[in-house]
């Protein structure tokens, strides 16, 4: 096995431990708990790498216990944290940087992480994906599933891998991982896609699978606006505090008020 | 009752089975998003003969769930247990051809469902507390094996927790049915209309999370353009869709160069 990097102890990581720390850290949420969120799922990813690199149990052991302190960030931008974490552990281990503050790397790379990766995969990718699919399965493609994993999946392990790996190239500098991919921009990008999907998608309301189509009113240009208005309205109570689970119910009994008034 | 046959509660098993793995992709393991409604739905109506119901329940809970993320502490509604449950209910239910109105009853059930769902997930999240524990106290020389097995618990238990949610609300969901049967015409009416609507209320809550406006540009920009198109042209909806992928990245592009400007 080719090693990745050799110093003078002869203290180095292999490939194979980077591969298997960047297989485990799609686990790193197997055990998640209110307290200790994710400390668990990173000392059990980060574990190949230490045992390469500390051969001596105790000290080893100790590493490991370091660990399992606090950690919470998104999951798929953990593989930066994972990555960095690596390549400090090694500068440590071989003595280079034997005073390397790897707990405040993690501590200080955890937060805003968290916050820019929910905001660009759970707040952009993930509707971006889900109202193309939706849209295109409106019309009655039943490979729309199938697109959406293949769309979603492209761009979610792809970074997860390319972050895992500029993590340990770059020792955790997160403002180069910032200037690398621009989060933010693609986010606003997405976000503004999937409003004009989604507006779209109302547009084509007459080419809907039948299960869907709104029938009460007369197909063409009033079935259309019809559906836009109503969406309009929904939105503005949803502005004024209404839940999912609330709206839902509502809408439910204005169906049956409806179909007691003869409506449709 | 249908829920008594041999092969019914062989079905239930698979479900419960199928979406206890489902389940783990939400937070546990993965998050390849195959437990996105979108994905399970479809998957669970093909099994149970029924891919229609599956794909109109994916498509309409997809859009309702989507942006109900898992942020910090927050764990959002099981979308997954409602995707499955409800294709699970309607599929078996209308013995492979599920009728509108028994669609809109089973998402109608299992909407009911989603804070036994938040409940039992936050149960599991404050009992995996212990597995942590358990790890810690590892004396000697078991520290990595004690930690790899009480990490890996964790996926046991959620897959448990999925599993046994299906085992109870899948069959209490097809008696429910049973009972839905004798509802009067109207409430079947009813349910049929309340389908149909649930995707409306689904853009209007992508709509409300994206956008500060209640009448976003780039939204009206895709409606536009779509409801053009399809009014006047006789284009494929796959091209129409790409037309409004296009719109909206012209409209970024050009929303970016004003501002400079």
């Amino acid at each position: 096995m080719r090693r990745t990097n050799v110093n003078d102890n002869q203290r180095a990581i292999r490939t194979l431990d980077l591969l298997k720390v960047f297989l485990r850290s799609f686990l790193i949420q197997a055990s998640w708990s209110y307290d200790r969120m994710q400390s668990l799922g990173f000392a059990y990813a980060i574990q190949p790498v230490l045992r390469r690199l500390y051969p001596d149990r105790e000290e080893y052991r100790s590493r490991l216990d370091l660990h399992m302190e606090y950690f919470n960030t998104q999951p798929y931008l953990a593989a930066f944290i994972l990555g960095a974490t690596a390549r400090m552990e090694l500068e440590r281990a071989s003595g280079r940087n034997r005073d390397a503050d790897i707990s405040g790397l993690k501590s200080a790379l955890m937060a805003p992480l968290g916050a820019l990766g929910d905001s660009f995969f759970w707040g952009a990718l993930t509707p971006l994906a889900a109202v193309i699919a939706v849209a295109v399965l409106m019309t009655g493609a039943w490979w729309a599933p199938l697109l959406f994993l293949v769309l979603y999946n492209s761009w979610h392990v792809g970074l997860r891998a390319g972050v895992f790996v500029w993590g340990y190239q770059s020792a955790g500098d997160a403002v180069a991982l910032m200037a690398r991919y621009s989060f933010t921009k693609m986010a606003r990008l997405f976000k503004a896609v999937s409003l004009a999907v989604i507006g779209g998608t109302l547009g084509m309301a007459s080419n809907w699978r039948p299960e869907l189509k709104l029938t009460v009113f007369p197909p063409g240009f009033v079935n259309v606006a019809a559906g836009l208005v109503i969406t309009l309205v929904l939105v503005v109570v949803l502005r004024k505090g209404g839940s999912p689970v609330k709206l839902m119910l509502g809408l439910a009994g204005i169906c049956l008020a409806l179909a007691y008034t003869g409506v449709g | 009752m249908m829920i008594f046959y041999l092969h019914t509660l062989f079905a239930i098993f698979g479900i419960a089975l199928v979406g206890g793995v489902l389940g783990l992709d939400r937070t546990a393991a993965g998050q390849f998003m195959i437990s996105q409604p979108i994905v399970a739905g479809p998957l669970i109506g093909w099994m149970l003969g029924d891919t229609t119901a599956g794909l109109v329940i994916g498509a309409v809970l997809e859009l309702i769930w989507v942006l109900d993320m898992p942020v910090g502490t927050f764990v959002p509604s099981d979308s997954t247990v409602g995707a499955v449950s409800a294709t699970a209910i309607a599929a078996i239910g209308g013995g492979g051809h599920a009728t509108p109105d028994l669609i809109g009853f089973s998402v109608l059930l299992t909407t009911a469902m989603v804070p036994v769902t938040m409940a039992v997930d936050g149960i599991v999240r404050k009992r995996n507390s212990r597995l942590a524990d358990r790890a810690a106290s590892a004396p000697g020389e078991d520290a990595e094996k004690k930690l790899s097995r009480a990490h890996l618990t964790g996926l046991a238990v959620f897959f448990l927790k999925s599993f046994v949610l299906y085992l109870v609300f899948v069959p209490a969901g097809l008696f429910a049915v049973s009972l839905f049967a004798r509802f009067p015409g109207k409430a079947h009416i009813a349910l049929a209309l309340f389908v149909k609507l649930l995707p409306l209320l689904g853009a209007a809550l992508i709509v409300r999370k994206l956008s500060i406006r209640n009448l976003d540009r780039f939204f009206l920009a895709g409606f536009v353009v779509a409801a053009l198109l399809t009014l006047m042209f006789p284009l494929h909806p796959l091209i129409i869709i790409l037309f409004v992928i296009t719109a909206g990245y012209l409209a970024t592009k050009e929303s970016a160069f004003r501002q400079i400007g």
